[in-house]
């Protein structure tokens, strides 16, 4: 190393910092976690909200299919219903035919 | 991987502060965008704090980031490096008869005249003494790169300070004939 780069290292130390930087700067940290702290909350109420909105979308989707399927179950039971009352007058109907028949055979003798 | 050191934020600011500090102010020219860089720096550490294995990562990661921030500060400014170097001299407070060499003045006088990346391996090269590999390593550059640009620099800056060298030989040599 010749003499002109000993004077560049001479010349090039460090220079204190100066002294409010790090006031300043543990200000600025201050209020930035500060910040941060009141966004995690915020972000918390959020999320919080959210949950229970997706909650009661779920819960009410949920009770909506379990409605509708049971809508579904007393029909087809209302429409076995109809049916086999239906089953049972046609039948009624069938034997009251099949009597009258006779009844009517056994007058024209 | 887990590591045992525990940083200590304060102790790292104290510690270091006078080289992140140092570092901007011979980067940008200008003290009060150097104090603001370091306290960006210094910022940014807060916030990776967990990341650092060690005293000698934190050092390391913070010469890097104050280079980064600084280069990052002298695209955003593009102000020539002389108008620079007034402000600087207007705003830094030390009066150059009370620095330790006129001579030493001059030369960090006119490192601000030098291109950016020359500029960034002479402050890392004389005032934080890496060597060229350690330079390669903190401004992520090939080590020939950080060679040539040492090399550049300081021819650059030899040629620019021959005439002061030169008067300040003068003078020293009338001191001591004076003695």
């Amino acid at each position: 190393m010749d003499e002109f780069e000993q004077e560049l290292r001479q010349a090039f130390v460090r220079r204190p910092a100066p002294p409010s930087l790090k006031r300043k700067l543990m200000a600025r940290r201050a209020e930035k976690r500060q910040t941060r702290h009141r966004h995690t909350h915020i972000q918390l109420w959020q999320r919080l909200a959210a949950s229970l909105v997706l909650v009661a979308l779920l819960g009410g989707a949920a009770q909506w299919v379990r409605r509708d399927r049971e809508e579904r179950r007393q029909g087809e039971a209302a429409r076995q219903q109809v049916l086999t009352a239906l089953r049972i007058t046609g039948h009624a109907l069938n034997q009251m035919n099949t009597q009258l028949a006779a009844h009517d055979r056994t007058e024209q003798r | 991987m887990a590591h045992d050191w525990q940083p200590d934020f304060e102790q790292l600011v104290d510690d270091h502060q006078s080289m992140v500090f140092s570092i901007a102010l011979r980067m940008t020219g200008d003290r009060g965008l150097a104090e603001e860089i370091a306290q960006d720096v210094f910022l940014e550490l807060d916030k990776h704090l967990a990341k650092i294995e060690s005293p000698d990562h934190a050092c390391f990661w913070l010469r890097r980031v104050t280079m980064s921030r600084s280069a990052d500060a002298l695209r955003r400014r593009r102000v020539r490096s002389t108008d620079l170097w007034v402000e600087f001299e207007e705003h830094h407070g030390a009066p150059l008869e009370i620095r330790d060499s006129p001579l030493g003045a001059r030369l960090e006088a006119l490192l601000a005249t030098l291109p950016e990346a020359q500029r960034a391996a002479l402050v890392l090269r004389y005032q934080e003494d890496l060597t060229p590999e350690e330079i390669a390593a903190t401004l992520a550059e090939p080590v020939a790169t950080v060679k040539s640009h040492l090399q550049r620099g300081l021819k650059l800056l030899r040629a620019k300070a021959t005439p002061h060298l030169q008067e300040y030989i003068r003078n020293k040599k009338e001191y001591i004939r004076g003695v």
